[in-house]
């Protein structure tokens, strides 16, 4: 498995990680279960329950706390075992917790930093309202060839600059609009790209379906690459 | 795919197949710890086993013995002879081959589950475990070391439809039994009368360390149900274990209690992973790699 470096990675778009859910997603190789409980900020977790291994994105939430499938022991956002079905009356040891990773949830993404010392701050592009999701896609390519083609396509007569390692961010006056765009190295095979969008270009839905289309004609296009 | 050279695991036996499925004069092929085998029915009641090389040739022939409604053996040189089950031998009750099933996991993942009272309310929710009672009672955990063998007794279990036989909710008494790493029965009392059980075996087959071929014979009380309909219940609750069994990382089984934490109701497992250690397994063992 790669290397953690010390970096904020867009995981998926805020919208896609519903209150009360627990999805799977894979960064760099590591397995994590990014889950929201009723209410309040995503979480992400390796996705591996610390009592026999389970995957913790196959789990459900209850009472603002994620349940592992498997034995049902339910798991505060903190990451800490609250609960052990097995012996309700029994105060679960604070020994037992799940691995928790940084998240922030930015201009309509939610990001982590997987190091074992985060320290990189959180890409910074301005004010955080205004955001508009405009979709997720993934790439069969490395990283390496999704950046090259996200940096050599048309994004409405704007160009790509990268930001941050793995931070894409786009202006188009033609277009009305700014773009950012989050790469998330998925495997050595897989790569997905986050994209969100600010400005009078992005207000309505059409708008925004168009710029959805767009971006499988890259994904598409860099997939044609040998 | 190499074969072992865990003496541990070679030194097994391990069930491959059943009898009831190949026609004399016919055969199979199946992999074993690695190794391919070919599997001969060459009468009504005699059968032979051979390793098969990357050729396609057959090599070194293989003990066989057929007991429980399997096929069983072995690459190495057993220890021990197969367990006894008398359930097998009384006369009144129904043994029914409930069939295979292939299992991307260790063989000791599957062992473990099968062991396991906790995950009835939450994966067989409404068959063998209700929602609301999910407590695990304090049970007994020993190691019989004039056979070697694991057992768990005095568990027990609120189960709302605890067989095909049952007609509604029970307590159900429960003791399990380890024979080997590759096998496992439980004893459980049946619908309504605690003075007999069911006895239900899962014999693993090890294909590779984290592939297997898991296989279910049963020795019931049950004059009633039709065949269909058992074999559907053991295969529905196996369908609902896989779903958990291949979704566990890592595959391979830490004996490590540090990387995998337990609870009370986790006696069993801690017993079977410290006895899978004292035998200095190898095979479908986690070993975390030095940093």
């Amino acid at each position: 498995m790669a290397e953690r470096p010390d970096r904020w990675i867009g995981v998926a778009l805020d919208r896609q990680i519903k209150p009360g859910s627990s999805n799977p997603a894979i960064v760099g190789g590591y397995a994590i279960a990014v889950w929201r409980p009723e209410t309040g900020p995503a979480n992400v977790w390796e996705d591996r329950c610390p009592h026999r291994g389970m995957r913790l994105s196959f789990g459900f939430v209850r009472d603002g706390r994620l349940r592992c499938i498997y034995h049902g022991w339910g798991y505060e956002p903190g990451g800490h075992c609250a609960f052990i079905p097995a012996h309700p009356d029994l105060a679960p040891p604070k020994t037992i917790c799940a691995n928790v990773y940084p998240s922030e949830e930015r201009y309509g993404i939610v990001w982590t930093n997987l190091c074992e010392t985060p320290n990189a701050h959180l890409p910074d592009v301005g004010d955080d309202q205004g955001w508009q999701s405009i979709r997720s896609v993934y790439v069969k390519r490395p990283i390496a060839a999704v950046k090259g083609g996200v940096a050599s396509f048309d994004w409405g007569g704007g160009r790509a600059e990268e930001i941050e390692d793995g931070v894409a961010f786009v202006r188009s006056d033609t277009a009305g609009l700014s773009l950012l765009i989050a790469i998330q190295p998925v495997d050595e095979s897989k790569t997905g790209l986050h994209v969100v969008a600010k400005g009078d270009g992005a207000k309505d839905a059409k708008g925004r379906l168009a710029w959805a289309t767009r971006l499988e004609r890259l994904r598409d296009a860099i997939e044609a690459q040998s | 795919m190499a074969v072992t050279t865990d003496r541990a695991a070679l030194n097994e036996w391990v069930a491959c197949g059943w009898p009831e499925k190949i026609a004399p004069g016919g055969g199979y092929r199946t992999v074993l710890l690695g190794q391919e085998i070919e599997v001969h029915r060459i009468a009504a009641n005699s059968f032979e086993a051979f390793e098969r090389n990357d050729r396609g040739e057959l090599g070194r022939k293989l003990p066989v013995q057929i007991k429980y409604c399997c096929i069983f053996t072995t690459l190495g040189e057993p220890t021990r002879p197969l367990p006894k089950i008398p359930e097998f031998e009384e006369p009144d009750r129904r043994i029914t081959a409930c069939g295979s099933v292939g299992v991307h996991t260790s063989p000791f993942r599957i062992i473990e589950n099968f062991l396991d009272m906790a995950h009835f309310s939450f994966v067989h929710t409404d068959i063998l475990g209700a929602p609301e009672r999910t407590e695990v009672l304090a049970y007994k955990t020993e190691h019989r070391k004039d056979v070697d063998e694991i057992w768990a007794v005095d568990c027990q279990f609120y189960q709302p439809a605890a067989s095909k036989a049952s007609k509604g909710g029970q307590m159900t008494h429960y003791a399990y039994r380890v024979m080997s790493p590759f096998s496992v029965m439980l004893y459980k009392n049946v619908f309504d009368d605690p003075a007999r059980n069911d006895a239900i075996c899962l014999f693993v087959q090890p294909v590779g360390e984290t592939e297997c071929l898991a296989h279910m014979p049963l020795a019931l009380i049950d004059r009633e149900s039709a065949l269909t309909s058992i074999v559907d219940f053991q295969q529905t609750i196996f369908a609902q274990d896989r779903v958990i069994l291949e979704n566990q990382r890592p595959a391979l089984l830490p004996l490590d209690p540090t990387i995998e934490l337990p609870t009370r109701a986790d006696a069993s497992s801690i017993a079977f992973r410290r006895w899978l250690k004292a035998k200095n397994f190898q095979f479908g063992v986690y070993e975390k790699k030095a940093a």
